[in-house]
């Protein structure tokens, strides 16, 4: 099976396309650069018109709307040819193929279609199968869950000699789950992977990477950090305002001066330079630190070190992993429990008592470790290790994202707060484990059920490889915004209603 | 429950029953009419125990008191490391029986020393929770504790933590000995226990206060809630024992059992007095309909004594005032005598009204009442927001306020001060809570006085006809039920978030198929990542303890807002109506648009309900209509599927679940005069609601129908209907099967601490086809909702079953996953078919369709028709064997009788 070509498809619901203005629907295209696009859940002719304006150089998949009495879609791909349609090409083993239904009705006739070989997919590289209305419904009456259509689905992807991965279109962007679908001959499992069409919560798009294995990775970035919306402070009014301006990208907002911004109504000079910065910040990928803070207090004139834990999950029953990068020696420590995965004390010890001897007087730094690391470190110190708990307290801690996302220090380029956003807008190359913190998660809960399956052990040393990304990925970070260029903006913007005092015209 | 065993201060006699009726303005009253009943219950001492044989010199020292009986029996037990609960009266000390284990958990481990004083700082070694039903009370008992802890000299950290903290909730976290909340608070504090790691590590006592609150749907939430917090003090090597306090109900055993999931040891030898009390059974005088005001010439004013005939002049009584409007003016007489009084109403919109109506006897009333100096009376409900009921409970305390008028909210141990009398607007529906309502009035030896306004309807007529069930020893058993897959189905969201679910959970957080199925099915569903044989994590939206809803089952409550175009400077209100939210079987019911409620005086229209956005609105629009609104509802039961039965003399009684289709599809306005209808049968526009849910029914056996029908077969307007809908044989039978479901639903709460308003029935003759069939798909799936197609689809499937289908009715739960109480009613069938047999055969009434105190029933769908009282007594004779079947033999065909084809009906 040919390595790791994967083709790159956008999904945009059309909940989030109505959200968006038509330069963000390019923003959004520009930012992903897809290898192909769909439109999950209902019909809608204007969502599909909206995107074919803004990608017209991209085959967009909305079956549903039935354009010349079309009920399957079919495309191939290849990294050399990129995506075709099936109708021009003809297949070959290693491509990558796209279909999508119009209604689960069609299923029955793509069935007969692959079984009889009158619709020919490339057998070994996987395929996909876009359903573009397809939830999972569940009761919680009788603790059941349906997957519809699950025996048609099941046939399919037995006919099929290459892995068959289904694109639901109902379900949330999250959702990631291989099906047991239990018949009376067999048991088969089938990939569902989530496409974001789905009513809850708000809206999102997503890009996700097909791999010829049958696997994928999700990117999903809420659909308001694209076009004018992505900017700190611009919301619908100031964004419909912008447009009046004929200003319809970020880089029509880094183009105006912040005179004129400052003139449009409900925003003071603050505001505009703080959106002029942003825009700035986007445009060029240089972040801007807006305060005269400094994110954190080195001890002894060391930098900090760069911490990161992998867990079970979000509710950890072990931190089977801490790795510790130390830009000061460019070294990296990992603590790894490799055997007793039931057993969180013995890794915890291993790493609390290395720390504490060799970087006790060091400054910590994390990414969201408010959030989640130090807690868990903490609760996991009171339940195994507690004489440990006081040595702890007395690390100086610092949370890099709190400090510059949440406290309001310093604008970031990236669409996501997610470190490897970050770390990535701001030009850091990661190792391309293609591990994501969900997917070490679940590799090490495998292990957890079958510890002594050889078989199920993990490349423990691409998990390691994975941790210390995060760390240097954090200490890219760190530099970019101890080395960016820094404008307090409490200190400015102050000196008239007008926005007309000097400084401002420095950017 | 504050004060207790004051010293005795003498009897200070507010008002006798005697000095009741002879003084209130109506000539035909006296303590001799047959309607009026007075129990005169007399003083009982208080059996003590000196507090120095049960507490250790420390403690026993300092108390100021004697221990009562129950309270040293209860020390005793928490002392063997028992869990316990104690059930016994209002005001009997309950809270100190957990107050003084607290302080002896202090002192044992060493955190206070032997005279008092904190012997550390840092308490890690022993902490409290308690946990009350409201945060009124919460902050009642705050008090109470801290004086309990002033008086014994100890140094106790008692907080409150809830909804309401404003100040250092770390500090509160790492420093308290007790903290006090509530379920709705603690449900959502679980989720960052790692936070309460002190508290719950040290975590030695819990107490539940006002346990027999937690029945229903409530009930069901903290167990639940308990469960989680049970294994997050496990995580954190905390191992409670528990405390329940409970009014006295029926099975404070099991009732305890199910909510804790532990073994419990009950109290409930009640050792504390009280005073002489009467109480004056108050039956409305009948009335005669053809007398009433018009409504156009008096919409405002209430049925006065004109309307009100004399007993003696009728024979049967079909009518009588409602208790609605009977109740303001004993209420009114009383608190113009200033008699302290309370008056309990069934309703937030009656409360308000009441206050209205005993203004309005006052002023009909001249020459009895002093017109210049008004009493001070207000409502009080929980739709009146926080602020405004703190108020009145304030000035009732200080006296500025003679009279509340009030809902069950103030049935509880809120502090309000003393009072002389309490006044119960109709039978609260459960002697447990008529208990504690007339327990309210009184206190230690003074006397007492409570009036008890029955209405004309089965529960209050049965209370009034049968005095001595009041005076019986067992109460209603309280339902809580944990088998509701709903709502366990989110809790096991909130336990997979706050510690990954993994085998250790087997049977001690839930049994391991029900928790292997829920992990599963929620894995599917995207919301849990993992397997529980390695650690099951939540993995949906953030923070699941928001989708618990103690007082519903729905995921998303309807939130109440005023709609956006109303003036309100003009109407005087606030800019919040801090009004509560309420769930959507409700909203249905109550808020659809077009309905009119009253809400803190002011008459409220719903204009809009958007049910498009994550938490749905209703808005409403302030009005002075002379109107209020009742909606009507169709029910139809499809696809039951029975998981056990039982034999009663031939019938088979079955228990099982299915779905109820509940269709509130249109309502009336009502005059507020009279209640006569102003309007009648406009559309809600409303679709039907879709239930899986609990079921009890019964079958009828094939020869006592037979003979029942061709008993009745003559009946036709006797039973109700109109005159086309009569001619058909089977009407006087199945008129009869109706009266019978109306009234075992009815008397329900005669033996079950059940609320009848979440129960309904079915009576039909082609049972069968309600049930699920192996050979045929589910109704359900076919019908999309649709009452007309559910129709349809049991006509078919009545004719493909060909005939063989027997006739009788269903009792359910009428919310999604069930309550418990179908389950209930199957296991106390013949002692609640007794109730409602009595019921039927001894009401005055004398007609034969029955009347409101027997067989009809507010929420009927069927505008209580048809019915037959004397067909659903020989059915109810037959099922409890008390009449021998020999006896319908005259009424069988002697030959192989064919009958009239059995036609396809049924009645909600």
């Amino acid at each position: 099976m040919p390595n790791d070509q994967s083709l790159e498809l956008l999904s945009l619901p059309s909940q989030a396309l109505t959200r968006l203005s038509q330069s963000a629907v390019q923003d959004t295209i520009q930012y992903f650069e897809p290898d192909l696009i769909t439109i999950p859940g209902p019909r809608d002719a204007a969502a599909y018109a909206q995107v074919r304006d803004a990608a017209p150089d991209v085959f967009v998949i909305h079956p549903q709307l039935g354009r010349s009495g079309e009920h399957i879609t079919h495309y191939r791909y290849s990294t050399d040819t990129g995506v075709r349609e099936a109708s021009n090409t003809t297949s070959e083993p290693g491509m990558i193929d796209v279909l999508a239904v119009q209604n689960l009705d069609i299923l029955t006739r793509l069935q007969s279609e692959l079984e009889t070989n009158t619709r020919d997919t490339g057998s070994r590289a996987a395929t996909f199968l876009i359903l573009p209305q397809l939830s999972i419904e569940w009761n919680t009456t009788s603790l059941s869950t349906t997957l519809p259509e699950q025996d048609q689905l099941t046939a399919i992807s037995n006919c099929l000699p290459e892995p068959v991965t289904v694109l639901a279109g109902e379900q949330p962007a999250e959702y990631n789950h291989e099906w047991t679908v239990q018949s009376t001959q067999s048991s088969d499992t089938l990939l569902i992977v989530g496409l974001g069409a789905h009513n809850q919560g708000s809206a999102t798009v997503a890009q996700y990477s097909c791999t010829s294995r049958g696997t994928v990775a999700a990117e999903a970035v809420d659909a308001s950090k694209f076009g004018l919306k992505a900017l700190h402070g611009v919301g619908a009014s100031t964004a419909q305002r912008l447009q009046q301006k004929e200003c319809r990208t970020t880089q029509d907002v880094r183009n105006l001066s912040i005179t004129e911004l400052a003139e449009l109504p409900g925003i003071g000079p603050t505001r505009a330079e703080k959106i002029h910065g942003h825009a700035d910040v986007i445009e060029s990928g240089e972040p801007l630190v807006l305060t005269n803070k400094t994110p954190i207090k080195t001890r002894g004139n060391q930098p900090p070190v760069c911490l990161d834990i992998e867990t079970d999950g979000l509710s950890p029953t072990i931190i089977w992993q801490f790795g510790v990068y130390d830009p000061a020696s460019d070294t990296h420590q990992a603590f790894i429990e490799k055997h007793d995965p039931k057993n969180p004390e013995t890794v915890l010890e291993a790493f609390i008592t290395w720390f504490i001897a060799n970087h006790g007087n060091r400054t910590v730094l994390t990414w969201n470790g408010y959030g989640f690391d130090y807690p868990q470190i903490k609760q996991f110190l009171t339940q195994y290790c507690p004489e440990y708990l006081d040595a702890w307290d007395d690390v100086w801690t610092y949370d890099l994202y709190k400090w510059a996302v949440r406290d309001g220090n310093a604008l970031l380029p990236g669409r996501t707060n997610k470190l490897d956003h970050v770390a990535r807008a701001l030009g850091y190359e990661a190792a391309g484990t293609g591990l994501t913190g969900a997917k070490t998660a679940a590799v090490y809960q495998e292990f957890m059920r079958n510890p002594d399956d050889p078989e199920r052990e993990p490349d423990w040393e691409r998990h390691k490889q994975y941790c210390k990304d995060d760390c240097q990925a954090l200490w890219h970070v760190y530099q970019a915004i101890t080395d960016a260029k820094r404008r307090d903006m409490t200190d400015s913007g102050t000196g008239g209603v007008n926005g007309q005092q000097a400084g401002l015209t420095d950017f | 429950m504050s004060e207790h065993n004051t010293p005795d201060t003498g009897s200070q006699i507010g008002m006798t029953g005697d000095t009741l009726l002879d003084t209130f303005p109506r000539t035909s009253l006296t303590s001799e009419s047959d309607f009026i009943e007075t129990i005169q219950i007399p003083e009982k001492p208080a059996e003590t125990v000196p507090a120095g044989d049960i507490l250790r010199p420390e403690l026993a020292e300092p108390y100021p008191f004697d221990l009562f009986s129950h309270q040293a029996a209860a020390l005793n037990a928490l002392e063997d490391n028992d869990n316990v609960t104690i059930a016994t009266s209002t005001s009997s000390g309950k809270t100190h029986i957990y107050g003084l284990q607290i302080a002896r958990n202090l002192l044992d481990a060493g955190v206070l020393n032997a005279d008092g004083t904190r012997a550390t700082e840092r308490n890690d070694a022993s902490t409290a929770l308690c946990v009350y039903p409201m945060k009124a009370l919460t902050k009642d008992q705050h008090e109470s504790l801290t004086d309990l802890y002033d008086q014994l000299g100890l140094d106790i950290r008692v907080e409150t933590y809830d909804g309401d903290t404003t100040g250092d909730r770390r500090a509160i976290r790492n420093e308290a000995d007790v903290i006090l909340t509530n379920f709705a608070a603690l449900n959502v504090y679980l989720e960052h226990h790692d936070k309460w790691s002190r508290f719950y590590s040290a975590l030695d006592l819990v107490a539940i206060d006002e346990s027999h609150t937690y029945t229903g749907i409530e009930g069901m939430h903290v167990a639940w809630i308990l469960r989680r917090m049970k294994r997050v003090a496990t995580y954190w090597g905390g191992n409670p024992q528990y405390t329940l306090t409970s009014a006295t109900i029926g099975n404070p055993h099991a009732h305890s059992l199910e909510l804790l999931n532990e073994p419990v040891t009950v109290i409930d030898d009640d050792g504390s007095p009280h005073g002489p009390r009467d109480i004056v059974l108050w039956n409305p005088p009948p009335r005669d309909k053809t007398r009433d005001a018009t409504p156009d010439d008096a919409p405002f004013t209430t049925t006065d004594q004109d309307s009100e005939t004399d007993e003696s002049d009728t024979e049967f009584v079909a009518e009588r005032v409602p208790a609605s409007v009977e109740a303001p003016k004993v209420f009114n007489h009383l608190t113009s005598s200033e008699i302290r009084t309370l008056l309990f109403c069934p309703s937030r919109k009656l409360t308000e009204l009441s206050i209205q109506r005993a203004d309005d006897h006052r002023k009909h009333n001249t020459r009895e009442y002093d017109l210049t100096s008004k009493p001070q009376r207000e409502a009080y409900n929980a739709g009146l927001g926080r602020r405004t009921r703190h108020s009145r409970e304030h000035q009732f305390k200080t006296d500025v306020l003679t009279g509340l008028a009030t809902t069950s909210a103030l049935e509880l141990g809120i502090d309000i001060g003393d009072l002389d009398a309490t006044v119960l607007m109709g039978y609260p529906g459960q002697r447990q809570s008529f208990w504690q309502r007339i327990g309210r009035a009184g206190r230690e030896a003074s006397h007492s006085l409570s009036v008890l306004v029955g209405d004309h309807r089965t529960l209050d007529q049965y209370i009034i006809n049968h005095p001595e069930y009041l005076l019986e020893n067992d109460v209603e058993d309280a339902v809580v039920d944990t088998s509701n897959n709903s709502v366990f189905a989110t809790h096991v969201l909130c336990a997979s978030d706050e510690i990954a679910l993994t085998e250790d959970d087997l049977d001690t957080f839930a049994e391991t198929d029900r928790l292997r199925a829920a992990v599963q099915m929620w894995r599917e569903a995207g919301y849990i990542d993992g397997y529980l044989d390695a650690a099951a994590h939540y993995c949906g939206p953030s923070r699941p303890q928001t989708q618990v809803n103690l007082y519903g089952n729905n995921d998303t409550d309807y939130r109440l807002e005023l709609a956006p175009d109303v003036d309100r400077d003009h109407w005087g209100l606030p800019d919040d109506l801090d009004l509560e939210p309420v769930e959507q079987n409700r909203a249905y019911r109550d808020y659809h648009e077009g309905a009119v409620r009253l809400q803190n005086g002011q008459q409220f229209e719903v204009v809009n309900v958007d049910e498009e956005r994550p938490q749905p609105v209703i808005q409403l629009k302030p009005v002075d209509h002379d109107y209020y609104t009742r909606t009507q509802n169709k029910v139809n039961v499809l696809d039951a599927d029975s998981e056990e039965t039982r034999d009663i003399n031939g019938f088979t009684l079955h228990f099982g679940r299915g779905t109820v289709l509940v269709h509130y599809h249109s309502y009336d306005q009502m005059y507020i005069s009279n209640s006569e209808p102003k309007q009648q049968m406009l559309a809600t526009e409303t679709p039907p609601i879709l239930m899986d849910t609990q079921l009890c029914w019964v079958e009828v056996p094939d020869d006592v129908e037979t003979a029942l029908v061709r008993k009745y077969q003559h009946y036709g307007l006797e039973t109700g209907v109109d005159p086309d809908e009569t001619g058909m044989a089977h009407l006087g039978y199945v008129a009869g099967l109706h009266a019978a479901e109306h009234a075992t639903i009815q008397t329900a709460p005669l033996e079950l601490r059940v609320d009848k308003n979440d129960l309904g029935g079915l009576a039909t003759l082609v049972m069968d086809t309600h049930y699920t069939h192996n050979e045929y798909d589910e109704i359900t799936d076919s019908i999309s909702e649709s009452f007309e197609a559910a129709k349809h689809a049991l006509e078919q499937r009545t004719q493909e079953l060909g005939g063989q289908t027997r006739s009788g009715w269903f009792i359910y739960d009428g919310v999604e996953g069930g309550l418990g109480f179908a389950r209930a009613i199957y296991d106390n069938f013949e002692a609640l078919c007794e109730r409602a047999r009595d019921q039927l055969e001894n009401c005055q009434c004398g007609q034969p369709n029955g009347c409101p105190a027997c067989t009809f029933d507010e929420n009927c769908g069927n505008d209580n028709k048809p019915l037959l009282r004397q067909s659903a007594v020989d059915v109810l004779d037959q099922l409890l064997g008390d009449a021998d079947r020999e006896d319908l033999s005259e009424h069988l065909p002697d030959d192989d009788y064919g009958g009239n084809r059995r036609p396809v009906v049924f009645y909600s």
